[in-house]
């Protein structure tokens, strides 16, 4: 390995690959029921990585990140109900017609929203992400005519093929995995790099000749149309969407999940989207103070663990090399 | 790991225990498991049931009752044997939180990974809708006894849901039957209606109001206002219904909203200037809020327990909750329809003469089945059981230590009376399911 | 014309005025002074309105049934509540000091759950109410309830006094002097921890008050922080970030708006108080009586 290597990428690549392998064997248990499990940790760890982009990566923190999912996950639904025959089926092509129809919707959503939010920083940012994302749930709720408001759309059932809970699975873990790549790319090129100098000092980067606002919303857009792509992957997963997948609860899911599984790489918010889930599953087995549990542990890491499993896994690997190196000159 | 097994592992990690105890226990567990097997004919499998209610979010303090009730039920039941006599009942509970994306997720566990065999569910009418997806795609029985919009029987049927609870369209059918008698007396000829604007307030506003202009085309809505869901303070709301002075108020509105509505309404005096009738007022809200809610009122309720004192089956499930529960531990509408959803199973079972879903579908299309609201017969287009829904005056009773609808001015509209639309509709708006 | 409904409709929404100020007091407070944005606020709102229930039917138990032991129920609950926000400043909150914002965000979004969950806990999933037997009164051809001139009096009497604290006392300046420059007045030897402790416990204690003062108006349920707490952000962006005048006059805005747009526009009353907020954010975000400073 060369050396440094460790110290640029972190654990993103051996993690990376070693959830791969893991994500690759699941259909192996048996019955369907971790299919199902691991196909949501799939799509709900796309839609944190979308989240990290702002947040680890450019230093901003979106409450009203969940907005982008749910017009994805909106936008994919309502052109499925118009391309399902009248028998309640979908053609092949037409199911992924209606997934392509989730990420640019929901990257036009971006667009209007970052337009503003990207004159803010801090809390600010905050507060007026928010305010966007409950202004998006308000209109898809009361919209009835158009959206079928707190009804919801129901019947989003994937043609025969994917309705097997296990080729569902592989089409998601195809779809994230390229996703994924394609974040890797974004991230680790010179816009990458712009965006990690917008996190740590933004009015240096200003005063580079960077056009901070056009970069930031340049990256709210590309956040914002891959949580799209997990939205418009739920719908089908579910089987149904409703307005509740736009608000400010749905946006701390994919807060606490980067949070867990550390800002600080790529494949951080995935793992947290393992643990999460998992989590939530075998909590919920056993008492409704699910609210609880989480917040606790959230609190925890704020405290403790800021920078997440990876984050603590990295410090502390770093402190073993560092020991070592420390040995060797000794 | 079976209970037995369990067992035999706690005991002997509990080195405390003598020899002569330990061989004492064992003994009486061996003989513990060995006794329904030998009460009943041969060891059948169990029969599940999925228990998906809220115990977090809006849903929550309505579906209490139910969802300590129902386990008292099924032991009940499980003591005559289970169903058919043979198969025990164990219920396995999931809180949905009152939203559609975990209602769809804990009816996929609940099928997949506790596999059970029927699903009561829901509370909410949009969580409903996304769980019917789920039980349809794996044709799994499902019993819904309080969610209770129209869409769940018409536009989003399914043969393997069955309705224990008056639907929306029944609920508005009924209101706007007792309105019509109160207006045609009193002369009315205005009112403003206020309702939580969303799906379920727009239309149970809608299907009142269109009810109403058929048969009392006299009568008109002055004003209409919607306030956004969990509003703390209608002050501002009851000053202009006060204002604009119309000669009843219409209201679309439920849950804690409700409660919070009414209480402030009674304390600025609006009842005492405009009538406010037919307003969702069940057993729960009844008895939680005895001290507050303002008597006389016009309440519609969907399963009072009250209008059915003489039905045996309802006379020993109030003796057993309140057995259970202790002496104010009386159900209400979603507890009793809940339970009618256990003796539907169970008749159903009984009638098909298996457990498998599909007999017991084909066994309760159409069929008469005993409830603790009498004899009740389920629509062959949609399932919906054929049940009434109740009007009445808010009056304190000697009888109970909350008050309950006045028996003398309380009406029942038979859901007969008011389901629509014709079956012949209903089949057209049924969605095609591939 | 009948001034009479028009009357109503402003002294219903000074009331609503009133109440939203309240509620917020203490969030704007706690920002102004330590930047900390307490998301957790209308949480804590919620559980003094479940403690004040169980003090005030405790104390209606033991010494018989009276509207007046509204008023103990009230300071009890909100002493207890001020402790409690001395203890969460002091044990949790001051730890993330030296953090990001968005950690500072986390802990109090996280502290929502918490506290929620814990009240539910507690007092289970039933609804709380209480009934004062409060009788409606005649006024202007109509009725209303004359526990509104509670409200509207507890608003501007908390109003008043929180002037009355920042300008006029020692302690108050200091407060203010601080959210200025806190390392000057550390320097000039004043314990900025113990500071921002009576601050934050101040804070809270004031939701802690609104909830005890709402007991009589609003059944406590589970949920109503989340309805509640997002009124409250649009009073303090409105107003100002860590302005009390801005609150207030933000509050009187927004209440007033919101009744009126009831009598013209009821199906917009909501919407209009959301695009007040998202204006102010696009074109001033520090809100109308903010300083830059704060941004």
């Amino acid at each position: 390995m060369q050396p440094g290597w460790l110290a640029r990428h972190g654990l993103t690549v051996p993690v990376a690959i070693l959830m791969l392998v893991l994500f690759l064997l699941v259909p192996l248990l048996p019955g369907e029921y971790w299919t199902q499990v691991a196909t949501e940790i799939l799509i709900l760890g796309l839609f944190a990585m979308s989240f990290n982009l702002l947040y680890g990566y450019m230093g901003q923190i979106s409450f009203g990140h969940a907005a982008f999912f749910g017009v994805g996950a909106y936008a994919s639904a309502m052109l499925f109900t118009r391309l399902k025959t009248a028998g309640g089926e979908i053609g092949m092509l037409d199911f992924f017609l209606s997934l392509a129809a989730g990420p640019p919707v929901a990257a036009v959503a971006a667009l209007i929203v970052g337009f503003f939010c990207v004159r803010l920083t801090g809390i600010y940012f905050a507060m007026l992400s928010l305010a966007f994302g409950e202004l998006l749930f308000y209109i898809v709720f009361s919209w009835y005519s158009f959206t079928k408001g707190d009804d919801g759309i129901q019947g989003l059932l994937p043609p025969s093929f994917f309705q097997d809970a296990v080729n569902f699975y592989y089409l998601t873990l195809a779809i994230v995995t390229l996703a994924l790549l394609a974040m890797w790319r974004i991230t680790e090129s010179p816009f990458g790099y712009i965006m990690r100098t917008l996190r740590d000092n933004q009015r240096r980067a200003a005063f580079l000749g960077i056009n901070v606002r056009l970069h930031m919303l340049i990256n709210f857009v590309i956040a914002g149309g891959f949580a799209g792509l997990a939205g418009a992957l739920w719908g089908p997963f579910s089987r149904s969407v409703n307005p509740g997948l736009l608000g400010w609860q749905e946006s701390g899911i994919a807060v606490f999940m980067t949070l867990i599984g550390g800002a600080g790489s790529i494949v951080g918010p995935m793992l947290g989207s393992v643990i999460y889930t998992m989590l939530q599953a075998v909590v919920k087995m056993y008492t409704v103070y699910w609210p609880l549990t989480i917040g606790t542990i959230i609190l925890l890491i704020v405290l403790f663990l800021p920078g997440g499993v990876l984050g603590l896994v990295e410090k502390r690997l770093k402190a073993r090399r560092d020991g070592d190196a420390g040995n060797r000159e000794a | 790991m079976s209970t037995s097994d369990r067992k035999w592992e706690a005991l002997i990690d509990n080195l405390k225990l003598s020899r002569r105890d330990f061989v004492f226990t064992t003994l009486a567990t061996g003989a513990l498991t060995l006794t329904p097997r030998l009460a009943g004919a041969q060891a059948a499998k169990p029969y599940k049931i999925g228990v998906l209610l809220p115990s977090t979010g809006t849903g929550a303090n309505y579906m209490a009752h139910c969802i300590k009730g129902l386990p008292v039920a099924i032991a009940e039941l499980n003591k005559r044997g289970g169903l058919l006599g043979k198969h025990q009942v164990q219920m396995v509970y999931r809180d949905d939180e009152t939203k559609p994306d975990v209602g769809a997720r804990e009816a996929k566990s609940l099928i997949l990974n506790d596999k059970v065999d029927c699903m009561f569910a829901t509370y909410s009418s949009a969580v409903a809708l996304a769980v019917q997806e789920i039980i349809h795609e794996h044709k799994v029985l499902h019993f819904a006894a309080t969610s209770n919009s129209s869409k769940i029987t018409q536009d989003n049927y399914s043969p393997y849901t069955y309705q224990f609870c008056p639907d929306s369209n029944m609920q508005s059918g009924a209101v706007v039957v007792a309105v019509s008698r109160m207006a045609t007396k009193n002369k009315w000829k205005s009112y403003v209606s206020l309702g939580q604007d969303y799906e379920w307030g727009r239309d149970t506003h809608k299907g009142f109001t269109t009810g109403l202009a058929k048969i009392n085309p006299e009568v008109k809505e002055a004003r209409q206002m919607w306030f956004k869901l969990g509003e703390t303070d209608f002050n501002s709301y009851i000053t202009a219904i006060m204002a604009a002075k119309p000669d009843f108020m219409f209201g679309a509105i439920a849950g804690k909203d409700a409660e919070t509505f009414m209480q402030q309404a009674s304390q600025m005096g609006l009842f005492k200037r405009v009538p406010f009738p037919g307003g969702l007022i069940a057993v729960n809200d009844l008895k939680a809020q005895r001290k507050t809610l303002p008597r006389g009122i016009i309440g519609l309720a969907r399963c009072p327990f009250f209008a059915h004192l003489k039905e045996p089956i309802m006379q020993a499930y109030i003796k057993r909750d309140r057995a259970a529960f202790g002496a104010d531990g009386y159900p209400d509408d979603w507890a009793c329809m809940y339970y009618d959803a256990l003796g539907g199973l169970e008749q159903g079972a009984k009638k098909a003469g298996s457990t498998s879903t599909e007999a017991i579908v084909k066994a309760l299309k159409g069929a008469s089945i005993d409830t603790c609201r009498g004899k009740r017969t389920f629509r062959d287009c949609s399932n919906q059981l054929n049940v009434p829904s109740y009007v009445g005056e808010v009056w304190d009773s000697p009888d109970y230590p909350f008050p309950i609808y006045k028996p003398e001015t309380m009406i029942q509209v038979e859901g007969n009376e008011v389901w629509t639309p014709t079956c012949e509709d209903v089949e057209k708006l049924k969605k095609k399911r591939a | 014309m009948d001034i009479g409904p028009y009357v109503l409709q402003l002294f219903s929404g000074l009331s609503r005025a009133m109440v939203l100020f309240l509620l917020s007091a203490g969030l704007s407070l706690i920002f102004g002074v330590m930047n900390i944005l307490n998301f957790a606020h209308a949480t804590l709102w919620l559980l003094s309105g479940y403690l004040t229930f169980s003090i005030f039917t405790f104390l209606s138990e033991q010494l018989g049934a009276s509207p007046w032991l509204l008023l103990p129920a009230i300071v009890g609950a909100t002493a207890l509540m001020a402790l409690i926000g001395f203890a969460l400043e002091r044990f949790l909150i001051r730890r993330t000091y030296e953090r990001d914002l968005p950690e500072q965000l986390l802990l109090t979004f996280a502290l929502v759950l918490i506290i929620g969950d814990l009240i539910k806990l507690v007092w289970g999933v039933e609804n709380r109410r209480i009934n004062l037997g409060v009788q409606p009164v005649e006024m202007f051809d109509t009725l209303i309830n004359p526990y509104h001139f509670v409200i509207v009096g507890s608003g501007v009497a908390v109003a008043a006094g929180l002037w009355f604290f920042l300008h006029r006392t020692r302690l108050g300046k200091i407060v203010r002097a601080a959210v200025y420059n806190r390392n000057m007045v550390s320097a000039l030897g004043i314990p900025i921890p113990l500071i921002y402790g009576l601050v934050f416990a101040a804070g809270v204690g004031l939701a802690g008050l609104a909830g005890g003062v709402f007991l009589p108006l609003l059944p406590m349920a589970l949920g109503v922080d989340h309805d509640v707490i997002v009124q409250c952000f649009a009073v303090v962006v409105i107003g100002g970030f860590g302005s009390m005048l801005g609150t207030f006059v933000a509050s009187i805005i927004v209440g007033v708006v919101y009744a009126f747009s009831i009598l013209f526009w009821p199906d917009g009353a909501l919407a209009m108080i959301f695009l007040i907020v998202i204006v102010v954010l696009i074109w001033r975000p520090w809100g109308l009586f903010g300083t830059e400073l704060r941004f």
